[in-house]
Formats: C-alpha cells, sequence, structure tokens
C-alpha cells in the first residue's frame, strides 16, 4: 500500500493498533464499537418482555421452558467510532525543516489508517478554509490544483472502511497549506458541526495570538476525548540566527525587532519551555491528552511509543 | 580653575567618534518566521519585571566593573614615592647657558631639561614647595618658592636660552642662601654639566641632585677671537681666531673672514679631536669695522661656530713723561709701537692733550686728569696709608694680568720701596711680605699703574721683562684699547659706554636687524643695555654717533658640549648625574590607558557575541 506518508513497515504496524475510546460509541452508524444502543450482534445486553410484533427469533425458549413467560433476548448494537483530526493548515505550519504541516499529515495519516483499519468513520477538517480562487490565482494556483484540493478537502469529510485508505492519503497529499488560521474558531465549528462526539486529534502549534483555551474547552463540553499534538520547527525551539533582525510574521505581517546573540539561548528556550508547559498544564486540567514534537522527530517515537503509552491507540 | 593635565582635554576627541557610533543606524537582518509569538514572549519575559534579579555571570558585567574600577583608580590620581625621597623644597636651577642649546637631544638641551623639570613640577606633593632659578649669563629668580604648580609652571615656560656661557656659582649661592636651614631641602640642577669652577661649594655639603641631559658632543667651535695690527707690517690687520674641536673624530669645515659682512677670506681647515687650531688671518683694513668669523660645517651647537669683533684703527698714543731722566724708561716707551712721546721735567696743569700720562718719580704740581704711569709717586686720594721698606723682597706677582703678560720678576732686587695696602679700587700686581709693590686698577673712569719703587733703584730696567711691561702699560693706559675691550662682551652681560653729553635717547639695533628704541635720563652719564642673550653685532645709534659692540661666546668651556656624568665640586666632592626619577609620579595616566583598553576589549566582546 504505497504512500507518501508511511512506510509499509509503519503502516503493518499501525494495523495492530486500535483506537482507545473511553467512552462508547454514540454514532448512530453501525461499526465495530460497543454502544449503549441495543441492535443485533453476538453481545448479550439484557432481557424484555415480549410484545405483540417481536421478533421471535429472539425469544429465549429455555427461560420460556423454566418460567412459561415469554422474554426477549437484548444485543449491544455495534456502532462506529467517529474521529475527527483538526489540521492546522496555516502558513505558520509550512517553517521547519521537515515542514510542520508535512509532519502533521503524517500523524493525520496515520491516526487515519488505524481509525478506518478499525471501521471507524474519519474526518479531516483542515483549518483555516480554503480561500476564493481569486486569491489564489496571484500565487500561482492553477484551476486544476484548486478544485482537486476542493474535492479533496470534500472528500476528507468523511471516509470510513481500511480500503479508502488509499484515497484519504492522496486526499491528504493533495492538501495545501496557507493563509491564517483561528484555531479557537476552528475548534469550536468543529465542535458543533459533528452529529457524534468521538475522537478528536488536534494537529497544530498552537503560535495562535488569540490562544488555544475556547477551542479546546469548546470540544472537550461536546463530549470528544481530545488529543492534542503539538508540531514546531527545529529553529523555534532553539533559533539559529542571531544578531539585530527585524523578524516579520508569516500570518499577521506583524513586525518583532529583536537583538539576538547565543548568550540569551537559555532565555529564550525557557520560555518556549514556560509556553508548553502552560499548554500541557491546561491540558491535564481537561483530561486531554498532550504530546509535543519537533518536527524533525523521529515518526516511529511519536506513533508506537508516545500515542501508545499514551493509550490513545492500543 | 587650573588643570594639572590640560592636555587631557585632546581626549574630548573621542566624544565625536562615539557620536558617530551611535548615529550609525543598526541594519537589522529581515527574517520572516512562522510566527512572532513566541518573540514577543521572550521579550515580555526578559524585559525587567521586577527591580532585581539574581546576579548573573556574565563578562560584560564583569568587564564593565573592571572598566569602571580603573577609572576610579585614575581618577584617585595614585602615585609612587619609592625612588626618590620626599622633599619639602625643591630648588630647580635651569641652565640656560649656550651649550643647552646643542641638539643632540630633540629638539634641545634646553627643552629637554625643562620638560624634566616640568614632571617635577606634575609630582609635587600637595604642600611641597619649589623654587624656579634661571641660571645663564646671570642668575634670575623665575618662581619664588610655592606649592601652585600653575605658577612653576609658567615660570618654566617662561625660561629662555641665552648664547652665553654658564655663571652657575650665583646660581649656587642663592640657592644654598634657600635651602639653608630647610629640613627635606632639595637643589635639583638640570644641565649638561658644562660649568665652570665650583670649588666655592666643596665643603658646603649641598643637597645637590644633578641632572643629566645631553648624549653626544659633535662640536667645532670658536674659542677664541682678537684682532690687532699685524707685527710684520703695521699697515695690515691680524685676526687671531682659535678653533677648537670637542668631537671624538677629526673634523673638517670652512673658516670664512668677513669683514663688514663681506667676504675676505675662506679657508679649509681641519682639527684634529679634542685640540684647537690656531688660525691668523691677514687682511686689509682702510676704516673701522666688524671682523666676522664664521665655521660653515654643521655640528651640535650652533652658536660658537660664529663670532665677531669690532676692529678700530689704531691711532698714535700720545704720550707725556714726566721725569727727571730716566734713558731706559724713555727708549722703552719710543720702543713700544705707534707712541707719541713728549717729555717734561714737571706737569703743571691736568695734561688734557695727552692720551696718558707717566710720572717718573716726579710729584706732579697738578694731578693728571687721563691715565697715569705713577713711578715712586703718591697721591694721597689713592691709598689710605703709605710706609717704606728697604730691600723688599719679592714673592709673588701676577701674570694674568694683562699688564705684566711675559713678565717676570725672577732676579729683580730693589733697593728700597712704598709700600702700599692693596686699596679696593686695583688689585696688586705685585707683592712683597704683607705689602704691595704694583698696583693696577680704576678709579672712577681714570685707568691707574702704581709702582712703589724708583725703577732705577733697582736692576728691573736690565732685564728684558722690562721693556716688555712698558710695552703692556702702553696697551693698558692707551684708552683707545679700554674702549675696544668695552666692545667685545659676552652674551648676556651688560653693555656699557660712557656719555660725553646728555642723550635722550638710543636706538639698538639688534642681531637679525630688529631695532629697540631707549629712552635716557637726560642726566645720565651712562648708557647701559642689558638684553644681549643672543650673540651677535648690535649697533648702538645715539644722536651724534654710532657705536658697534660685540657680543660672542668665545668660551672653551661652553664649547667642550660632552655631558659630564660628575660636576667637580672643588678637589675632592663630585655630584653624580642622578638617575632618580621624580617623586610622587602618577599613575593615573597608565591606569586610563588600560582602562581604555579594557573598554574597547569590552565593545569588541559585546558585537562579538551578537553575532
Amino acid at each position: 500500500m504505497p504512500n507518501a506518508f508511511l512506510t509499509p513497515e509503519l503502516l503493518r504496524r499501525l494495523e495492530q493498533f486500535q483506537l482507545l475510546a473511553a467512552r462508547r460509541a454514540k454514532s448512530s452508524s453501525k461499526g465495530e464499537r460497543r454502544s449503549r444502543a441495543r441492535g443485533q450482534s453476538v453481545e448479550f445486553a439484557d432481557y424484555r418482555n415480549y410484545v405483540h410484533g417481536d421478533d421471535f427469533r429472539y425469544l429465549d425458549w429455555n427461560l420460556y421452558g423454566r418460567l412459561e413467560r415469554l422474554f426477549l433476548k437484548l444485543y449491544e448494537e455495534e456502532r462506529e467510532l467517529p474521529v475527527r483530526i483538526f489540521l492546522d493548515a496555516s502558513e505558520s505550519m509550512t517553517f521547519g525543516e521537515p515542514r510542520k504541516f508535512d509532519f502533521a499529515r503524517q500523524i493525520a495519516a496515520a491516526v487515519g489508517y488505524v481509525a478506518l483499519s478499525g471501521f471507524d468513520r474519519v474526518t479531516v477538517v483542515p483549518f483555516p478554509n480554503q480561500p476564493p480562487f481569486s486569491e489564489l490565482k496571484d500565487k500561482g494556483v492553477t484551476p486544476q490544483a484548486y478544485n482537486m484540493e476542493l474535492a479533496a478537502r470534500g472528500a476528507l469529510r468523511s471516509v470510513r472502511g481500511k480500503k479508502s485508505a488509499i484515497q484519504f492519503f492522496q486526499n491528504l497529499g493533495v492538501l495545501t497549506a496557507g493563509g491564517t488560521a483561528n484555531l479557537n474558531e476552528a475548534l469550536r465549528r468543529g465542535a458543533l458541526e459533528a452529529r457524534q462526539a468521538g475522537v478528536a486529534i488536534v494537529l497544530s502549534d498552537f503560535l495562535d495570538p488569540a490562544g488555544y483555551e475556547p477551542g479546546l474547552t469548546a470540544l472537550v463540553g461536546r463530549g470528544f476525548q481530545v488529543n492534542v499534538v503539538q508540531i514546531l520547527a527545529p529553529e523555534e525551539l532553539s533559533p539559529t540566527s542571531f544578531g539585530d533582525l527585524r523578524l516579520v510574521d508569516s500570518e499577521t505581517g506583524g513586525i518583532q525587532e529583536v537583538t539576538f546573540g547565543r548568550y540569551r539561548m537559555k532565555s529564550y528556550q525557557v520560555t518556549v519551555q514556560n509556553f508548553l508547559q502552560r499548554l500541557r498544564e491546561y491540558c491535564q486540567g481537561r483530561g486531554i491528552n498532550f504530546f509535543t514534537a519537533s518536527s524533525a522527530t523521529a515518526l516511529e517515537e511519536l506513533l508506537l511509543r508516545q500515542l501508545r503509552q499514551a493509550e490513545v491507540w492500543g | 580653575m587650573n588643570f594639572l593635565a590640560p592636555f587631557a582635554f585632546l581626549f574630548a576627541a573621542s566624544i565625536p567618534v562615539v557620536v558617530v557610533f551611535y548615529l550609525l543606524k543598526r541594519k537589522r537582518v529581515v527574517k520572516l518566521v512562522s510566527s512572532t509569538l513566541l518573540w514577543q514572549k521572550f521579550l515580555s519575559e526578559t524585559q525587567a519585571s521586577a527591580p532585581f534579579q539574581k546576579l548573573r555571570k556574565n563578562w560584560l558585567l564583569i568587564l564593565q566593573i573592571i572598566l569602571l574600577i580603573f577609572a576610579v583608580l585614575a581618577l584617585s590620581r595614585p602615585y609612587f614615592a619609592a625612588k626618590a625621597k620626599p622633599a619639602e623644597l625643591r630648588v630647580v636651577i635651569l641652565d640656560t647657558s649656550a651649550s643647552m642649546e646643542a641638539t643632540d637631544e630633540s629638539p634641545s638641551r634646553f627643552e629637554k631639561a625643562r620638560a624634566e623639570a616640568l614632571k617635577w613640577v606634575d609630582g609635587l606633593a600637595g604642600s611641597d614647595q619649589m623654587v624656579v632659578l634661571q641660571a645663564g649669563a646671570n642668575t634670575e629668580v623665575k618662581q619664588s618658592a610655592t606649592s601652585e604648580k600653575a605658577a612653576l609652571r609658567r615660570a618654566l615656560q617662561a625660561c629662555v636660552c641665552s648664547d652665553g656661557p654658564t655663571r652657575l656659582v650665583p646660581a649656587l649661592r642663592m640657592a644654598e642662601s634657600l635651602v639653608r636651614d630647610q629640613r627635606n631641602a632639595e637643589i635639583h640642577l638640570f644641565s649638561d654639566g658644562a660649568v665652570p669652577e665650583l670649588s666655592e661649594f666643596e665643603n658646603k655639603a649641598l643637597p645637590l641632585v644633578y641632572h643629566r641631559v645631553g648624549k653626544s658632543s659633535e662640536n667645532l667651535g670658536i674659542i677664541a677671537l682678537d684682532v690687532r695690527s699685524n707685527p710684520e707690517n703695521a699697515k695690515e690687520r691680524a685676526v687671531y681666531v682659535g678653533v677648537a674641536n670637542y668631537s671624538t673624530n677629526d673634523q673638517q669645515s670652512e673658516l670664512e673672514l668677513l669683514l663688514d659682512e663681506k667676504l675676505i677670506e675662506t679657508r679649509p681647515i681641519t682639527v684634529a679631536s679634542n685640540e684647537t687650531s690656531p688660525q691668523v688671518f691677514k687682511a686689509q683694513q682702510d676704516h673701522d669695522g666688524v671682523f666676522t668669523v664664521r665655521l660653515t660645517a654643521k655640528d651640535d651647537l650652533a652658536p660658537d661656530n660664529q663670532a665677531s669683533i669690532v676692529s678700530l684703527l689704531p691711532k698714535p698714543v700720545k704720550v707725556l713723561l714726566v721725569t727727571k731722566g730716566n734713558r731706559f724708561l724713555e727708549r722703552a716707551l719710543r720702543a713700544a709701537p705707534n707712541v707719541e712721546l713728549a717729555t717734561a721735567n714737571d706737569l703743571t696743569d691736568t695734561a688734557a692733550g695727552f692720551d696718558f700720562v707717566v710720572l717718573d718719580d716726579v710729584p706732579p704740581t697738578v694731578w693728571p686728569q687721563g691715565n697715569v704711569l705713577a713711578i715712586h709717586v703718591v697721591n694721597t686720594n689713592w691709598f689710605e696709608s703709605v710706609t717704606r721698606i728697604e730691600g723688599p723682597g719679592i714673592v709673588d706677582w701676577k701674570t694674568a694680568h694683562p699688564v705684566l703678560r711675559y713678565v717676570s720678576f725672577d732676579n729683580v732686587p730693589v733697593a728700597e720701596s712704598l709700600a702700599v695696602k692693596t686699596p679696593n679700587w686695583g688689585v696688586s700686581l705685585l707683592d712683597a711680605p704683607q705689602a704691595s709693590l704694583m698696583v693696577a686698577g680704576e678709579l672712577g673712569r681714570q685707568r691707574i699703574i702704581w709702582i712703589g719703587f724708583d725703577t732705577l733703584q733697582s736692576l728691573w730696567p736690565y732685564r728684558v721683562s722690562f721693556p716688555m711691561f712698558v710695552a703692556n702699560a702702553v696697551d693698558w693706559l692707551n684708552p683707545a684699547n679700554a674702549k675696544n675691550e668695552q666692545l667685545i662682551i659676552k652674551p648676556g652681560d651688560p653693555f656699557r659706554l660712557a656719555l660725553t653729553h646728555p642723550e635722550k635717547g638710543a636706538v639698538v639695533i639688534r642681531p637679525g636687524g630688529a631695532t629697540t628704541t631707549i629712552e635716557l635720563d637726560p642726566n645720565a652719564n651712562e648708557f647701559v643695555y642689558g638684553d644681549t642673550l643672543k650673540q651677535g653685532t648690535y649697533r648702538v645709534r645715539l644722536s651724534t654717533n654710532e657705536v658697534t659692540f660685540c657680543a660672542d661666546l668665545l668660551d672653551s668651556a661652553e664649547s667642550n658640549i660632552k655631558p659630564r656624568d660628575e660636576l667637580q665640586l672643588g678637589k675632592y666632592t663630585k655630584v653624580t648625574a642622578t638617575t632618580m626619577q621624580r617623586t610622587n609620579m602618577e599613575l593615573w595616566r597608565t591606569i586610563a590607558s588600560i582602562g581604555l583598553v579594557v573598554l574597547m576589549i569590552e565593545w569588541w566582546y559585546y558585537h562579538r557575541r551578537t553575532v
């Protein structure tokens, strides 16, 4: 199963995993997850009195033999687990070596593949939304590419079944990053749009001046089991540009003048750690799984060790 | 307000440099980053949110503290006085004689000595005092005792080097009187050591510190100059020149003779090291004028490369011999050159028509007004007491005096003589025990030679020294010669000219052409001009006549510019040139220099680590 994001070896190992949901699935569609709904499966759930019109096949004849009363056996309905992947596709994700956006798509592909393998429904929500073509025309975007991405975004809204994995990967590959993202708005809208809560994976650098708290709170409040993966470029963790700098924000265009030297590296790293620590504490306070990774981190380390240890999947 | 180191204001020139540094706009590198969020947080966290923070190891901080330490040290003006004992009074004697003009030190020995003396002024501690004496031809107190450094510095700057000889004795005498009875007093002499005899101070235990200046002694100089009639040809003039070489090598030069600035003769000469070469020029002269001799070779000392002398044409000397008959004396007088001799038995008037009068054992009725050679006659105005001695033994005579030049009294018995106590107007030339038999001197403007014995009562006329004495006496008593002697002076000495009638003023034309007008007191009978520090020919223009005189170094002690390591005070005492450093040597300059280096290191470090 060739694709640009994950190696066959990694895919093979990922196939062994299944997303672990702490709560029962609330989806209305059939799947392989236990749910509170009653339906047809092999898992016995309860008895109830027979009423006129019930299917005789589910009558417990053994019980009728002992008690001479008709009881109907009820089984748990197996439903699917909706998995929503919030993928930050803003301009800031295009930085780093390798690019943060590429790294995020690799994680999205892995999560999506695990979910699809478990017959779960996967929804990828790239944000910000694709701007009108007229805005991208000046940047050399062809109508074909634009339409292809538009179609891919549409297709990624709902993917199900392991057979869709290849298409899923292709659609992820078509996505591009650019523009200014509003993380809170994207998460809040994603929470509202979801018909059923499920597992939410947020892939972003969380470098939004407006913060992240309202968005994550909305997801948790909607009942999502939220996993946050913060992706930062190596350059953001340990800058390599020194001297008198005029820094231009890629998304807002804001300018920050700074005189930076090696002697201030430690102070900068303390600032970054403080920022990460605040985000981590916020997530821990709301039962959100939090991961942080440099875009240069080995993918296997994150997927096979950290996510597994945190019981995102198992 | 005074400044100890006004040159420090030159550092103000660095202020514009600093301003330029700040005028330079920082060129920032534009860089596109994913987000400035982290940078904003970084800047807000590193900016002071509290007035104090934990002190961290920072090399910039350490460098700035070191810089401050150096600055504070420099401002406190530390010094150490380890190499010289403290003195409460220092008498600085600055030698301003001609030899200090030598250029073996740059720019000259005098400037070097002055700079060294100025350093001692800088090093003067709070209450210590200093006196500045200028020792040239005359000693001048440039600054009396004071602790005020600005005044001392001004005094040293006001010192001027002259072309004259060193007369250190009066300066040392004055310094000695200043340091006498003073505790911790020192005399600091800044000189090259080319000084005359100082034996006067042999046993005075002077607290003298000798600061030697000078390095080498490459000098060829004129040390003697005289002009006379040529003994071989009375129509010609003979110019006698002595050229001495005080260099370590033989020296060659051209010796030029000029009469009234016109070149007459040029003669190449070679003078061996430490030798003197006598040179005689013969020249025709038909009017009074100035002979100038000049050495063309360049050497370390310029003032002794030229000398001038006024040459007046000889006029007949009119002599009146008043005698009862003395053939020896008469023949000796006639033998003297250029003498018009008249004889008489008695003198009844002032003999105004004669240049001088010889009274040979004849007391005059009226004493002459002019110069007199008095033999065995006594004027009671001349001496306090006169005694008679039978067969006096001659014990000493002064051949250094021009009257007794080449004259000897060996084997000259005298039958009897008048003897006098040496008067204060003259010197004794011939001594018997406790009495003087011959006196020469100047009483008022009258030159007198007095001899106590009748020459015919001795064997002197039979000796060869007698006609020599008479010739010398004619020279010395001739008023024209006396006048000639007055026309050559040492630089720095005053020029004196007797005025025959009242003058209102005089114009002095100095060497180089500068003129000075001097107002004279109408009652003055003498013109005195003192500003003769520079050697050369001076012309004094009076209402009726013009007088020319020359100031010449002609001093072998000055021409020998070899710097002396020791000053000889008499036979047994000597003062070695000091290696002593000035006291209270200030260190702030050194410290400030180190501070500047630290500042530059800090600047370099700051820029290195931000790049």
